[in-house]
């Protein structure tokens, strides 16, 4: 019990478990979403292809949510660019995912040259890999912000999700437009990934989107408590993570990754098991 | 510049990246045809982990990346090449499991003084004679895997099941495929970093993909294109002090983003045939 | 409600410049089951994408006077979706509602009335991918009950069915089209088309629209299958059967 508590007594450690509480929240509700669309290629895209932003906000120490809104909205629209083309245009020729790792590649070459020339300073890494441990009451702000309106957009939109995903040929039928749908998703992904970003780096951040969702889904059966079951593992997979990064002295961020990667194998074992008795 | 070729690391450095051209212009193709590009990416990040391992417990560096990126390849590989449901997750989290995993062990485990960002972003100006031969090794390799298996790739890429019934045995000369893409991608890792190999691997062979559309001319114009992205890019990062690997990421992109233009605007007319 | 559920004049459908199917003229009236027949490629997924206002109408008309319910044909990644049957029954509900409003007890009730309906009654709650076929096909027939569509399209789905199954459903539709509905059925079972009230004969263009008994000739169906048509002997009393056989490609590749 005293194991438990002992971290609490550090503001810095109060804050961070709010942050990833906060974050896995948004991670397995909004998880669940983007892995039923098959978008966690996506979301790895948008978030390194904003590390240019965050980057340029960082050397002229602008807010980075300033920085990576600027990043990810360049990204987004470079990414919507390549990936249509028309007819014959890159996307058509290579592929959507060829065209859209070609445009990440030199988004995020781009980062790394501006972050590694000789004459920034160094600091990349809490770029890359976060800096969970350095949230600010300010940084929880705006989660709890990103939290309310990502859930009050899910909650409104969830039947009209629900349909275009399940069937969107007959979605339009139902009146359920699928194309506001999925502008919606990729608003709501965008700004998940901008404000997580900051906690967890640009390499990790998929991690809260994908590993919780993807572990409901080999537990669950309806989308209700894929959800709630997303949500939950994410939040205690989270929380680990920060709790192993304190005993253990390992990187947080990459610790709270580990652990929700380690929570998405344990459910899909357990899945595996539970099929075989 | 010609006077910096004097120097032993600048040799090596111009051996490297044109060999790596070589095996870029031979594999490129079908990363991109089959749809390859996120494994390669992903098969290079998984070395990170690889080499900081091999570099903490003191056994040769490329057993280590060559020993992760295999486990990658096994795991995801097969997915990716079928295309099925889901792989897109797994694939991703693989990645992040991967860097995750390299970071920790080489900020924690290990505190071994390993630079996280040459490993991950690439020191080609200090590469050795240990990975010149390596390049050299992945270059004939791709080559002559790409003459000898080149129509199997291209038969299951268009239609697997057709692959089945003329006989073809896709399973091996896939395997053959994605194991020479992990090879690539490890080699490619020492000079461009783990997370920036598809700007060799990739990037050229997209670029060129929007000038024709056979197999052949196709090949020629990525190892030439790669070649002259790989060396424009090594004498400016020398000239600049700037990192060689983001250099050429920055560059191949630049041109690629050019010939996308060229060619929405009509103005560039597809070589050896129709578009 | 007078006049025909929807209609069709001269009408011609593309997913461009050129239309894959052309001279469309036929109409639904309340109570009507149509039979669509055609061989694969032919049109009859392009007319009822163009009927839901998915594709554009190059020439003459297309209108649809009310809410149409679709049942397509259930493709491999439906059938993981985290959904149960009452789930996607209740989808229906979302229908004519403004996009805010959550479907509530009154729908969860109405949709659960139209899975009994459909003899599902006792199976709400399984997995939308752990029915059958048959039993999918009447779940999505529930949603278009919910949805309250006075006209069905259903996209081929009787297909891979087994005989009992077959005639559920077949019983189904003709309950919904006493009740005053229009239902289109994309079908390749040219017995089954013969015991509905029209035939609309499709191969990139609309060969013939009528009365089965008038409509189904050896001729049309040539026009139509651009094959083989063989006579089969009938039933005692019920005169000679028509089978088609698939057309012969001589032009085998090397």
């Amino acid at each position: 019990m005293d194991a438990l508590i002992e971290p609490l007594r550090e503001g810095i450690m109060q804050r961070a478990l709010l942050e990833v509480a906060l974050l896995g929240v948004v991670g397995g509700a909004l998880g669940c979403w983007v892995v039923l669309a098959q978008l966690s290629y996506g979301a790895e895209s948008l978030a390194h292809g904003m590390l240019p932003g965050l980057v340029l906000a960082s050397l002229a120490g602008a807010p980075l949510l300033l920085g990576g809104a600027a990043g990810i909205v360049v990204a987004a629209l470079a990414v919507a660019l390549v990936a249509r083309g028309g007819r014959r245009g890159p996307g058509d020729l290579l592929g959507r995912d060829t065209a859209i790792a070609v445009v990440v590649t030199a988004l995020f070459g781009l980062g790394a040259l501006l972050a590694l020339a000789p004459e920034t300073p160094a600091g990349i890494q809490g770029l890359l890999f976060g800096d969970v441990l350095g949230t600010t009451t300010a940084d929880l702000l705006a989660s709890a912000a990103l939290a309310v309106v990502v859930l009050a957009a899910l909650a409104l939109l969830h039947w009209r999700l629900l349909a275009v995903g399940f069937d969107r040929a007959s979605a339009r039928a139902l009146g359920a437009a699928p194309a506001a749908a999925d502008a919606a998703l990729l608003v709501l992904l965008a700004l998940a990934v901008l404000v997580a970003v900051q906690a967890l780096g640009n390499l990790l951040v998929v991690a809260v989107l994908v590993a919780p969702a993807a572990a409901a889904r080999a537990l669950t059966r309806r989308m209700g408590p894929m959800i709630a079951a997303a949500v939950a593992i994410a939040v205690a997979a989270g929380v680990a993570g920060l709790y192993l990064s304190y005993y253990a002295r390992i990187a947080a961020g990459a610790a709270v990754a580990g652990a929700l990667v380690a929570a998405f194998l344990l459910a899909r074992a357990a899945a595996l098991l539970r099929a075989r008795i | 510049m010609l006077e910096a070729l004097d120097l032993p690391f600048m040799q090596r450095a111009l051996a490297e990246v044109l060999l790596l051209a070589v095996a870029a212009g031979a594999l490129g193709t079908w990363i991109v045809l089959r749809g390859l590009a996120f494994y390669a990416h992903g098969v290079a990040a998984a070395a990170f982990p690889g080499l900081v391992l091999a570099d903490g417990l003191g056994f040769p560096a490329l057993l280590g990346a060559l020993g992760v990126a295999l486990l990658f390849a096994l795991g995801v590989g097969r997915l990716a090449a079928r295309g099925r449901d889901g792989h897109d997750a797994l694939t991703a989290l693989a990645l992040v499991a991967a860097l995750a995993a390299g970071v920790v062990l080489a900020s924690d485990v290990f505190a071994s003084g390993v630079a996280v960002e040459s490993l991950l972003f690439g020191s080609l100006l200090a590469v050795g004679p240990g990975e010149v031969r390596l390049a050299a090794l992945v270059a004939l390799l791709a080559v002559a895997a790409g003459w000898l298996l080149g129509p199997r790739w291209l038969a299951v890429g268009f239609d697997a099941g057709a692959a089945r019934a003329l006989g073809v045995r896709a399973g091996a000369a896939d395997l053959a495929l994605l194991a020479l893409v992990a090879l690539a991608a490890v080699a490619a890792v020492s000079a461009v970093g783990a997370l920036l190999a598809s700007a060799l691997l990739v990037v050229p062979a997209a670029t060129t993909r929007l000038l024709t559309d056979r197999v052949r001319p196709w090949q020629l114009a990525t190892g030439a294109l790669a070649a002259v992205e790989g060396v424009a890019g090594l004498w400016l990062a020398f000239e600049l002090d700037a990192p060689p690997g983001a250099t050429i990421a920055v560059l191949a992109g630049g041109v690629f983003a050019l010939a996308a233009l060229a060619r929405a605007s009509g103005r560039l007319r597809p070589l050896g045939g129709a578009a | 409600m007078s006049g025909p559920l929807l209609r069709a004049e001269g009408a011609a459908i593309g997913y461009g410049a050129a239309p894959v199917l052309s001279d469309v003229t036929f109409a639904l009236e309340p109570g009507e089951r149509i039979g669509v027949l055609g061989p694969n490629g032919g049109g009859k997924t392009t007319l009822f994408r163009a009927l839901l206002g998915e594709l554009p109408v190059l020439r003459g008309r297309v209108e649809v006077a009310v809410r149409c319910g679709t049942v397509p044909q259930t493709e491999r990644s439906r059938l993981d979706f985290p959904v149960s049957a009452l789930d996607v029954a209740l989808m229906g509900a979302i229908a004519g509602r403004p996009w805010w409003r959550r479907p509530g007890r009154a729908e969860r009730a109405a949709a659960r009335d139209a899975l009994a309906r459909v003899g599902l009654g006792a199976l709400a709650d399984r997995s939308f991918g752990e029915l059958s076929g048959g039993q999918r096909q009447r779940v999505l027939v529930a949603r278009a009950l919910v949805q309250d569509a006075r006209v069905l399209l259903l996209d081929e789905p009787f297909t891979g069915l087994d005989a009992a199954s077959e005639r559920r459903l077949e019983a189904l539709l003709d309950e919904l089209a006493a009740e005053g509905r229009g239902v289109l059925v994309a079908t390749h079972d040219v017995e089954q088309a013969r015991r509905w009230d029209r035939v609309l004969c499709l191969n990139r263009r609309q060969v013939a629209f009528g009365s089965p008994a008038a409509t189904l000739t050896r001729d049309v169906l040539t026009a139509t299958y651009g094959g083989a048509i063989v006579t089969l002997p009938g039933e005692a009393g019920a005169g000679a059967a028509l089978a088609i056989l698939p057309a012969h490609h001589c032009d085998h590749e090397p």
